[in-house]
């Protein structure tokens, strides 16, 4: 009956009064559980006295060796595993991709923040294990980060001959020159989203995201890395040589505009809710997340900023002793075929490292291929920068420092 | 004054004709006008405070019907079912609902035996240390869930354990227990204790006291409490995310795409789950109530 | 073994898998905590055990605002949610009659949709243009500005929102249990209706206050999904940071030390808070 399922419910309350109801008259029971809580103090202690181990494994030189050498000969693909972030895929590739070449791929969509995942696989890597993926996707300065570490295994370049098609500005970047253990999965920008009816007009200027005008009409990337970047490059600097004082310095500046209540909030790619419910009327945004708010919404806007805006691109790389290179190689030699990085484009709607695909996509998809958010016109290509390169104590640093003014 | 005190009798429980806010409508004595608008308030409150309860779960469901054009759904686009026609189209999304229902039903067998012992032990039997093992299984209640989770997360790390399905299978069974615990408890409590006693007295060993006089007694406390261990796992994101490793839950996959963008396959499986769950229950109370009809025939034959 | 030996094993049988399990994965990890918060290092180099107290000092003179701010909130909200739920539980167990069932499957509705997608769903719905936010600007709950979300207001109103039911439930409970003759023989006596709700119901009902208070309280101090679906950089609570230092600052120590003293603060809290509460209503049961 329902008054059982009333019952049920009620339960579980009323104990939980009679716990608390008799509670006050078992003084006792502090002396009694001393002794247990002691004992599982007592494991705890000897527990930690294991400590954490740190990240650093082998130094950058060394990987390089293993790189020079680097051989993964040809095996069936069998059963392996791609973590990439979520709606980051489409996912008629992956079935192309069992069905031409065989095996099973386990793609799964883990990665929603690149320090969240670094964390959950932190253990494992320092500790010179498997992580059980076999492609992860990252984004650039957490990818310097596993490099400089030690956490990535080179990839075979025999077995990725379609890397010849990677995009002349993306073939060398400051924290894998050679790409020997990065492979760009897409780019996309960093600048400014509006929506044209709450501004009246274009927007040209990272300035207009501190303009008094739009005080808690705007939010800010919470990552620093974007943000401060942004900022350096509003301030005339490039983010690419900035210190960690540039960015610190940047930081500080943010933290200002906040106090006098310029940002709504700090957001992730969550700026699109904002944006899209006109609860502000300029953002920090990601060019991939504009295009599909578009769709919904004609009169949202992304505008390339004219002091420059920040680039950044997702790799493909494979981790440290990594189980299936080989299945790896294969996958990024597949998506690196025009024919197959087209139609990844016109999904995913990301700026695509590879070449060659814009004619195609003229044929099958012209919209996209007009598209200036996923094929920036040159002036733009010229404006974009790259990413501060900062070492993992001056990183925690600028993480600091920026998680006080987010208040996380 | 007797007179005065009528309109009372309404909420008799016992009294078979009260058709709650509906009753206001007769005046039944001189004070029954200030009752009903009393009746009315209060039946006006209760209908604000469901309607505050329900709001987001309505508005989930009427998007999972939204034609919405690009990977967002924010903005009403038109009445479309083509999410309905292929809910399990995300298939990392389909895993981590099918993880979240395997470990839900992992943690509800394991949690309910454990709770339901251990709420024996405590409530039947007098033994050195039963009130500190009463309050100790009390605090994983009195205990905020980021604390619970971060502790975990960190004993894993101190001993090199990698966190996945495991992990969070024993984090769900530890939160599930101190609830099975004191939901079975309240039942026993409100148990005669003679009628095991008796058992015994009559030669039933503890073991066949058990199976046949306490289990079949506390059966709807048990099973109340697995209804709670199966909602607080399939619903848990806190302890979830610090200790899900590369497993993918449904909580997970939600906050992940809150971020990214909900799918609306998202809102038609929570849809379906809960449309699952009160069909769950449904049958229950109709298998209830036949199993009552059944006991009042066989007693008055 | 003796037979007697053997019947007072029995409760120990069973007891102890439980107890075991609660031990191994609630005990030892929180006392664990206790010493990941004494080390000292950086995730680069690992961190080692080095008894430095100074994190419990850094971390109360850098985190105190966010730890009066999840008490705060959790306060308001606990508040709030008594207010909403005393007279709904009042109605669903005196007057509801046969839709009872119905109303508290109402009621527990909501444990079945996750609590993120309801949160998310509270985010669409609370926008500046929107239906409901013009309503709370014409009843004068948001100023003419028109923004609630990214307030500490909407961060109260998501967590009183999403623990509602904990405090509907036992307030229902006790209210339930209350034997009917005696609030009757209560209003024959004081001849007035809210006397006898102030001299009997409300105190019968204390129990259910405190134990939904609670229910309420515990778990709103540590959130911190409202906040960040609907609050801003201004109304983090405690649970924000230790989450974000655990997951992705990884300054560890630190995020253990805060874990560790927000335990502590709610376990004081919750003795007082008894010690208060519950003699009174010891005492006033035995009266």
């Amino acid at each position: 009956m329902r008054e059982d399922r009333a019952r049920a419910e009620r339960a579980l309350e009323e104990s939980l009064e009679t716990a608390f109801a008799q509670r006050s008259s078992r003084r006792s029971f502090v002396g009694r559980s001393a002794g247990a809580m002691l004992l599982a103090g007592g494991l705890g202690s000897f527990l930690s006295a294991c400590g954490i181990t740190g990240t650093a494994t082998k130094n950058v030189e060394a990987l390089r060796a293993e790189a020079e050498r680097v051989n993964h000969p040809k095996v069936p693909i069998g059963n392996w595993v791609f973590a990439n972030w979520p709606l980051y895929m489409d996912k008629s590739v992956l079935k192309d991709f069992d069905r031409e070449f065989g095996g099973k791929v386990k793609y799964v969509e883990e990665i929603n923040d690149n320090n969240e995942f670094f964390g959950k696989v932190r253990q494992q890597l320092t500790q010179g294990r498997n992580i059980g993926r076999d492609i992860v996707v990252l984004t650039d300065p957490m990818a310097a980060k596993w490099v400089r570490s030690g956490f990535v295994s080179p990839y075979d370049k025999k077995n990725v001959p379609n890397a010849k098609n990677l995009v002349p500005n993306l073939q060398s970047i400051g924290y894998d020159p050679e790409r020997q253990f990065t492979l760009p999965f897409q780019s996309g920008a960093v600048s400014l989203g509006y929506d044209i009816r709450a501004t009246g007009g274009e927007i040209k200027s990272i300035k207009e995201l501190f303009n008094p005008k739009y005080k808690g009409k705007t939010t800010m990337l919470t990552e620093p890395y974007d943000s401060a970047s942004t900022v350096l490059i509003m301030q005339g600097k490039d983010p690419a040589k900035a210190t960690l004082d540039d960015m610190l310095g940047a930081i500080e500046y943010i933290a200002e505009q906040n106090e006098k209540g310029q940002f709504r909030r700090f957001t992730g790619n969550d700026f699109t809710t904002d944006l899209t419910k006109g609860n502000v009327a300029i953002v920090l945004a990601y060019s991939g997340d504009m295009v599909q708010l578009q769709a919904d919404n004609p009169n949202l806007r992304f505008a390339y900023a004219e002091e420059g805006c920040i680039t950044f691109t997702d790799n493909l790389m494979l981790p440290a002793k990594v189980a299936h290179p080989y299945a790896a190689e294969t996958m990024m030699n597949f998506l690196y075929e025009p024919e197959i990085a087209a139609k990844l484009c016109a999904y995913i709607n990301y700026i695509s490292p590879v070449d060659g695909i814009r004619p195609i996509l003229e044929k099958s998809d012209p919209e996209i291929a007009e598209n200036e958010l996923i094929f920036p016109p040159d002036d733009v290509r010229k404006r974009l920068k790259l990413y501060p390169s900062l070492s993992t104590s001056e990183e925690q640093t600028m993480y600091e420092a920026m998680a006080k003014v987010t208040g996380g | 004054m007797s007179t005065e005190a009528l309109p009372q009798k309404p909420t008799d429980p016992v009294t078979p004709h009260v058709p709650g806010v509906d009753d206001s409508a007769t005046p039944r004595s001189p004070r029954g006008d200030t009752g009903r608008g009393r009746n009315l308030a209060l039946g006006l409150w209760t209908a604000l405070a469901l309607t505050f309860l329900l709001a987001p779960i309505l508005f989930m469901i009427v998007f999972s019907f939204n034609d919405n054009q690009g990977r967002f759904n924010f903005e009403w686009q038109g009445f479309t079912l083509k999410h309905w026609g292929d809910p399990f189209q995300n298939p990392d999304l389909a895993k981590a609902l099918q993880n979240s229902l395997s470990i839900a039903v992992l943690t509800t067998i394991a949690a309910t035996m454990l709770g339901t012992l251990l709420a024996i032990a405590l409530v039947r039997h007098r033994f050195r240390g039963r009130t500190s093992a009463d309050f100790f299984v009390f605090l994983p209640m009195a205990s905020p869930e980021v604390v619970m989770g971060a502790s975990l997360l960190a004993m894993f790390l101190v001993l090199g354990i990698g966190t996945g399905y495991v992990t969070i299978l024993l984090a769900h069974i530890m939160f599930s227990i101190s609830y099975v615990v004191v939901t079975v408890k309240s039942r026993l409590e409100g148990m005669d204790p003679h009628i095991e006693e008796a058992a015994r007295d009559l030669g039933a060993n503890e073991v066949t006291t058990f199976f046949r006089v306490t289990l079949p007694m506390i059966a709807p406390g048990v099973a109340a409490a697995a209804v709670l261990a199966f909602a607080l796992s399939i619903d848990d994101y806190v302890i979830t995310s610090f200790n899900a490793g590369q497993t993918q839950t449904f909580p997970l996959f939600i906050f992940g795409a809150t971020r990214q963008g909900v799918p609306p396959q998202v809102n038609v499986l929570s849809t379906m789950l809960l449309v699952l769950v009160l069909l769950l229950m449904l049958g229950n109370v109709l298998l209830q109530r036949r199993l009552a009809k059944r006991d009042r025939i066989s007693q008055a034959g | 073994m003796s037979l007697s030996l053997r019947r007072k094993m029995i409760p120990w049988w069973f007891a102890a898998p439980g107890l075991v399990w609660l031990i191994v994965f609630f005990a030892v990890p929180i006392f664990n905590q206790i010493s990941v918060s004494l080390m000292s290092g950086d995730p680069e180099v690992g961190f080692e055990l080095t008894w430095s107290f100074s994190t419990y000092a850094d971390a109360v003179r850098d985190y105190h605002t966010q730890f009066l701010r999840s008490i705060g909130y959790a306060g308001l909200a606990t508040i709030i949610d008594l207010i909403i739920a005393f007279p709904l539980a009042y109605f669903i167990a005196y007057k509801a009659g046969r839709f009872k069932g119905l109303l508290l499957l109402l009621v527990i509705l909501p444990f079945f949709v996750s609590q993120v997608m309801r949160t998310a769903s509270w985010q669409l719905i609370l926008n500046d243009q929107g239906w409901a936010v013009a309503r709370m600007q014409d009843l004068g709950i948001v100023s003419d500005g028109g923004q609630f979300l990214a307030t500490g207001k909407a961060v109260v109103f998501g967590i009183a929102y999403n623990f509602l039911p904990f405090m509907v439930l036992p307030l229902y409970a006790t209210l339930d249990r209350i034997d009917r003759r005696l609030i009757e023989a209560a209003s024959d006596l004081y001849c007035s209706r809210f006397t006898a709700f102030r001299k009997v119901t409300l105190p019968l009902a204390v129990p259910g206050i405190f134990a939904g208070s609670l229910l309420v309280f515990i778990p709103a101090c540590g959130d911190y999904i409202n906040s960040s679906i609907l609050g801003s950089s201004n109304t983090t609570m405690i649970g924000n940071v230790i989450q974000s230092k655990f997951l992705n600052v990884l300054d560890y120590p630190s995020a253990a030390a805060l874990s560790f003293i927000l335990m502590g603060v709610i376990l004081l809290g919750i003795a007082l808070y008894g010690r208060v509460l519950g003699t009174k209503n010891l005492t006033e049961l035995a009266g």
